[in-house]
């Protein structure tokens, strides 16, 4: 599936911290951006010579102010050359490729209250979601965790934001998340983002006070498309044979063969890059495929998932 | 045939304490003991709360509650004169309620639906509440002609309360308007009406 794409000028790259850049995004032909909703990411088609990088970024801009969409950027230490690139050579002017925006961590609209906890840069799905509730008049509360040293970056990210909903606990200071998990009222979601530590240790308290799971919802970031080791992916159909780095997710060593596979979020979520396993043993990482599915052994989200065996042999 | 195995009929299994939740509250319609109403009482994790409806004026609705016995989780019960004095309290406490609540139904199918759209309405999501059917198989009728809902309707064809349309009552189920559709039974030849026989004792 070849996604359809939009190209996006760069109208300012904001340095906010060491480590963090926010950029503003618009229309390279001067129209409005493509409409999205609180929740949404834009990945960004990112050219470094022959490599070419994909990374999703939240979109933290109000969807319904369409003149832009802003992002937030963290660069992470053993950058692939992503988040590094869009730190060090992308420049006001330049024009990015990006996808069309996609949402998989969608605001509940029956929520009679949101209830959002992020760490570190999880934060940016929230500065969206916080200008719908606050448009909406929605009630909502943020427990957003951070370093100490970084705790002046986020109060400024959210200064806007009325006082009262705001909490920002630096340092290890989790523990002030049970209290307020057993005390919301009927009717009220939960939303985390960040760390996959830090969201299971969240949801897990939430399980643990009674929370159903129709309550529960999460986007993870990065993480699970990290390599391993390497294998070979035999695409029957195509009668191919392609060698999948250690650094290479599956879905990209397809696609550098040519091969058009499905594919949306390529983060585990979505579940349209699911393909049928002919033979080998995947190694799933996908938050996609349910017990069963993972136990058969016959689908594989190519996404983020890879193999347990030397050859893993697809129906593509 | 109207009358039919239609999918949307709702199919009930016998109620159990949600092991899950941190606070339990059994509704029911009628004074049937605790454990005739629902199964886990006493493996319950989190207090568990019984509201009937005696339908006697000898009751009040205060809290009768029981020491906890042993290991079991402290039961207290309220008697409520009839189904108004109960919603009425469920909807106050419904709106104090804080997220681990569970809610649990057991009665006539009018009684249950009517509760799952007030829980539904306060915000509970359907893994919360759990109903169970018991009792009488009268139905609540919805007139798809005039909107009205005539309760207690135990045959197959019924006067509409609303219009006075002769309904045809339909195994078609509706969760949100927690009724039975009801079509007019003459429609396309005015008076002629297929004989009424009693199905939903």
């Amino acid at each position: 599936m070849s996604a359809r794409t939009m190209p996006l000028r760069v109208a300012a790259a904001e340095p906010l911290s060491p480590r963090l850049k926010a950029f503003t995004l618009v229309a390279a032909d001067g129209g409005l951006v493509h409409p999205s909703g609180p929740g949404a990411h834009l990945r960004l088609l990112l050219r470094n010579g022959a490599a070419v990088h994909r990374n999703a970024y939240s979109i933290v801009s109000s969807p319904d102010d369409r003149s832009h969409v802003s992002i937030i950027v963290r660069r992470t230490r053993d950058s692939k050359g992503g988040s590094a690139l869009l730190h060090e050579a992308v420049k006001p002017g330049d024009v990015i490729e990006a996808g069309l925006p996609a949402n998989l961590f969608p605001v509940v609209r029956t929520a009679r209250k949101h209830l959002m906890v992020s760490g570190g840069i999880g934060i940016t799905p929230f500065l969206a979601y916080i200008a719908a509730f606050q448009a909406a008049g929605t009630p909502w509360e943020l427990h957003h965790f951070c370093r100490i040293e970084e705790r002046a970056v986020f109060e400024a990210l959210l200064a806007h934001a009325p006082a009262g909903r705001v909490h920002i606990h630096a340092g290890n200071a989790f523990g002030v998340l049970a209290d307020r998990l057993a005390r919301q009222p009927l009717g009220t979601h939960l939303y985390s983002c960040g760390p996959a530590l830090l969201m299971e240790a969240g949801q897990e308290l939430a399980r643990s006070l009674g929370w159903p799971k129709a309550r529960l919802h999460s986007e993870s970031f990065g993480g699970a498309a990290e390599g391993g080791a390497p294998f070979i992916a035999v695409l029957r159909r195509s009668n191919l044979e392609i060698e999948v780095g250690p650094q290479t997710s599956l879905l990209d060593a397809i696609e550098a063969a040519g091969v058009d596979a499905p594919c949306l979020c390529r983060g585990g979520a979505c579940g349209q890059c699911v393909v049928e396993v002919a033979e080998g043993e995947p190694e799933h990482r996908d938050h996609f495929l349910d017990d069963d599915e993972r136990a058969s052994n016959r689908l594989i989200m190519t996404c983020v998932s890879r193999a347990r065996t030397p050859r893993l042999v697809l129906d593509l | 045939m109207l009358v039919s195995d239609i999918k949307s009929r709702p199919v009930y299994s016998r109620l159990s304490i949600d092991a899950a939740g941190r606070r339990h509250l059994v509704l029911s319609d009628a004074p049937r003991p605790l454990e005739a109403a629902i199964d886990g009482v006493h493996a319950a994790a989190g207090a568990i709360d019984y509201w009937f409806i005696a339908a006697t004026s000898t009751v009040d609705g205060r809290p009768a509650p029981e020491p906890a016995a042993g290991k079991d989780a402290p039961i207290e019960r309220r008697a409520f004169r009839a189904l108004p004095h109960l919603l009425d309290r469920l909807s106050h406490r419904l709106a104090q309620e804080t997220v681990g609540l569970r809610l649990y139904s057991v009665g006539e199918e009018g009684f249950i639906w009517d509760i799952a759209r007030l829980a539904r309405d306060a915000g509970l999501e359907e893994a919360e509440l759990r109903s169970c059917h018991a009792g009488s198989l009268r139905r609540t009728v919805f007139c798809v002609h005039c909107k009205t809902r005539t309760p207690q309707v135990t045959t197959s064809l019924a006067v509409c309360e609303g219009c006075g349309a002769h309904l045809v009552v339909r195994d078609h189920f509706s969760r949100g308007l927690a009724a039975f559709m009801g079509v007019q039974a003459d429609a396309e030849a005015p008076g002629e009406l297929p004989p009424a026989e009693e199905l939903f004792r």
